[in-house]
């Protein structure tokens, strides 16, 4: 049954209200973004064709308002809503709020959202559809999970049920500290998602983590599109996707993706989603279901010369999902975060006063990012995604280095000085990759040498007033009043520098 | 937290398109463009490096490359008998809630010993010390919320026996 959609709204901030209302346009849908009180002035609103203020700049009274958001919609007379991924993505209350509305939910139904969205529920399903799971115990009970771990060997993974990005997960590594992780990730489960449920799995040594993108239509269609590697994590969180994993042929391309589509369709999946596995030793392992669009899907787009934005809001219309070919060549994303990863990817926060973005063939950049932008700590960290192209895996790799050399942001701390360094490592180059990598190889990291003599240069320099000193006001400070045709430079001295942390 | 290791850092020379620098007494010299935007092409070596930079209080916020900083002036031109220093508070390094306080008053802690966690973001940050130190004073409250850069506790040094 089609049903022709109209007026978009946008559930999210960030690049990806930016990059769903691209996809809507292209599509003809006028486009409605909604923004809280810290949001006022940021790219998504400006870029929509109306805009709805919905609350405060706390997440729990604006984007994760499912009230504020429904009346947005409602009185902007908008007839579908995407959520994009976080804030109300994942929350099946949401999706059946807007079915009740009589709204279109661009994504699956609230039934399969709920069958899916809970970990341990998924895992029942996988064991039903015939989809491997990790060994695990369904109990929060401090002497239960000792038995359990007794059984299967320390250490043990401690994780939300209603969980996701590795918020509320923690490693029991022996029994005198089981009781602290439970309670630890019971509080920030609560704290995140508004339930502190958990459960407990054998910990894996040091798989990968591999992932399929799915798309499922109102036909009863589901397709896989192929694999995504997303190994390189820090805290559970991914750093840094690649497709195709290095780890997998052919022939596990194939059981792998029969396993995921198996999975999806036992609950009637509609819309795209990512079915996530751990893999060891050969072995796959079910880790949860992503039932909404997941951060990484460029890596795919581009492989597939697909925009699945479009190919969810066609789905949404009614229409078949598109045969979408065969893949090329291979791709990287790198995740710029606001984060000081020489502490331990510690949050900043800061004003932007300078920016310089990548703009190379085979180069895909989604931001919101503008000078003059103003990242506080009221939401996610991700400042900007990387996307390089290659023929082959090392062409994408040498893209990726040229990229992520050519970013400048000064006023904000940010995560792309540690990712170049991955991405430049022997190991990483080798496709030598696990969810442990950064422990691995990169505990203690700190900026090269070389790239921190360059910083420190520009620091004589802005403090010589003679390199980016649009912000600095007068240089004429302390009365010095330079000719423009007279070289600032005989004026320079030493200067003592002292690096805050 | 307050202050990190320190660097003299002298311009000796600027002529066109080139810069010679002194960095903890190591002479550097690279090549240098500056472009429209306000930012420059500093090659050092083979590797080239885009920099920019502004100055903001005491602050001097730098990109070069993919890396970011913030540095302080100690001093303009100063002797360079500098010596570090132990950074005397810890401060919250963005906002966020107090989750817990794991050191009392008076107590002597060793590098990397944690001392408080906060929470931020929905993600739970602990600090730890950067040095041998003391502690001097407790400032924040459980459950108190703090502003970036807020003190959280004082530190001093470890008396010398």
């Amino acid at each position: 049954m089609k049903r022709p959609l109209k007026k978009l709204l946008i559930a999210n901030r960030g690049e990806i209200a930016l990059r769903v209302i691209r996809s809507a346009r292209l599509l003809g849908l006028k486009t409605v973004a909604v923004f809280s009180e810290a949001d006022r002035a940021s790219a998504h609103v400006a870029e929509a064709d109306h805009a709805r203020f919905i609350g405060p700049a706390s997440p729990a009274e604006s984007y994760l308002n499912i009230d504020a958001v429904m009346r947005a919609a409602i009185d902007s007379g908008a007839d579908a809503i995407h959520p994009g991924y976080g804030f109300l993505s994942e929350r099946p209350a949401f999706a059946r709020a807007v079915e009740d509305a009589g709204l279109i939910f661009v994504g699956p139904s609230s039934a399969a959202m709920g069958a899916v969205g809970d970990k341990v529920a998924a895992r029942r399903l996988a064991m039903g559809a015939g989809v491997p799971v990790v060994p695990g115990i369904e109990t929060a009970d401090a002497a239960s999970v000792r038995t359990f771990a007794k059984k299967v060997g320390y250490p043990i993974l401690v994780k939300a049920s209603a969980g996701g990005g590795g918020r509320g997960m923690r490693v029991g590594e022996e029994a005198s500290t089981l009781e602290a992780a439970l309670e630890s990730a019971a509080r920030e489960a609560e704290a995140a998602f508004g339930d502190g449920r958990i459960f407990v799995e054998k910990y894996l040594g040091k798989p990968r983590h591999i992932e399929v993108q799915i798309l499922g239509d109102s036909h009863g269609k589901i397709v896989a599109l192929g694999e995504r590697e997303c190994s390189i994590q820090r805290r559970h969180q991914k750093l840094i996707e690649e497709s195709p994993s290095v780890a997998v042929d052919e022939k596990l391309r194939a059981q792998i993706c029969d396993a995921a589509i198996r999975l999806a369709s036992a609950v009637g999946y509609q819309s795209a989603g990512t079915v996530e596995f751990l893999l060891q030793d050969g072995e796959f392992y079910l880790l949860e279901v992503n039932a909404r669009l997941q951060v990484e899907h460029p890596v795919t787009e581009i492989r597939f010369g697909c925009d699945l934005v479009a190919e969810q809001l066609r789905i949404a219309a009614g229409e078949h999902v598109s045969d979408l070919g065969a893949p090329r060549g291979a791709t990287i994303e790198c995740r710029i975060t606001a984060e000081d990863a020489e502490h331990g990817f510690r949050p900043a926060v800061g004003h932007l006063s300078y920016l310089h973005l990548p703009n190379a063939p085979g180069v895909r950049v989604d931001t919101f990012l503008t000078e003059g932008v103003e990242i506080g700590a009221y939401y996610d960290s991700l400042l900007a995604k990387v996307i390089a192209y290659g023929a082959s895996r090392e062409e994408a790799r040498r893209r990726m280095l040229m990229a992520l050399d050519d970013i400048a942001i000064v006023g904000i701390n940010h995560s792309t000085a540690f990712l170049r360094e991955v991405i430049a490592s022997e190991h990483f180059a080798r496709g030598e990759l696990s969810t442990h990598f950064v422990d691995d190889h990169f505990t203690g990291w700190r900026p090269d040498a070389a790239i921190e003599k360059a910083a420190l240069i520009a620091a004589a320099l802005v403090a010589a007033r003679a390199l980016g000193n649009r912000e600095s006001g007068s240089s004429n400070a302390n009365g010095k009043i330079e000719r423009r045709d007279q070289s600032p430079w005989s004026t320079l001295g030493g200067f003592q520098l002292w690096e805050r942390r | 937290m307050g202050g990190g290791p320190a660097h003299e850092v002298e311009i000796v020379s600027m002529l066109d398109g080139g810069i010679a620098v002194r960095i903890d007494g190591e002479e550097i010299s690279a090549t240098m463009e500056t472009l429209a935007d306000g930012s420059a092409m500093l090659a050092i070596g083979d590797r080239r490096h885009r920099i920019s930079g502004t100055k903001r209080g005491n602050s001097i916020l730098v990109a070069a490359g993919a890396m970011s900083a913030e540095y302080q002036i100690v001093e303009a031109r100063g002797s360079s008998r500098q010596v570090g220093l132990t950074a005397p508070t810890v401060d919250a390094p963005m906002p966020g809630a107090v989750l817990k306080i794991l050191v009392e008053e008076g107590a002597r802690v060793a590098t990397n010993d944690p001392l408080i966690v906060l929470e931020a973001m929905k993600t739970e940050t602990t600090l730890s010390a950067e040095s041998p130190a003391v502690i001097k004073r407790v400032c924040v409250e459980v459950g108190q919320r703090v502003d970036h850069g807020a003190t959280l506790i004082e530190l001093g040094p470890v008396p010398e026996k």
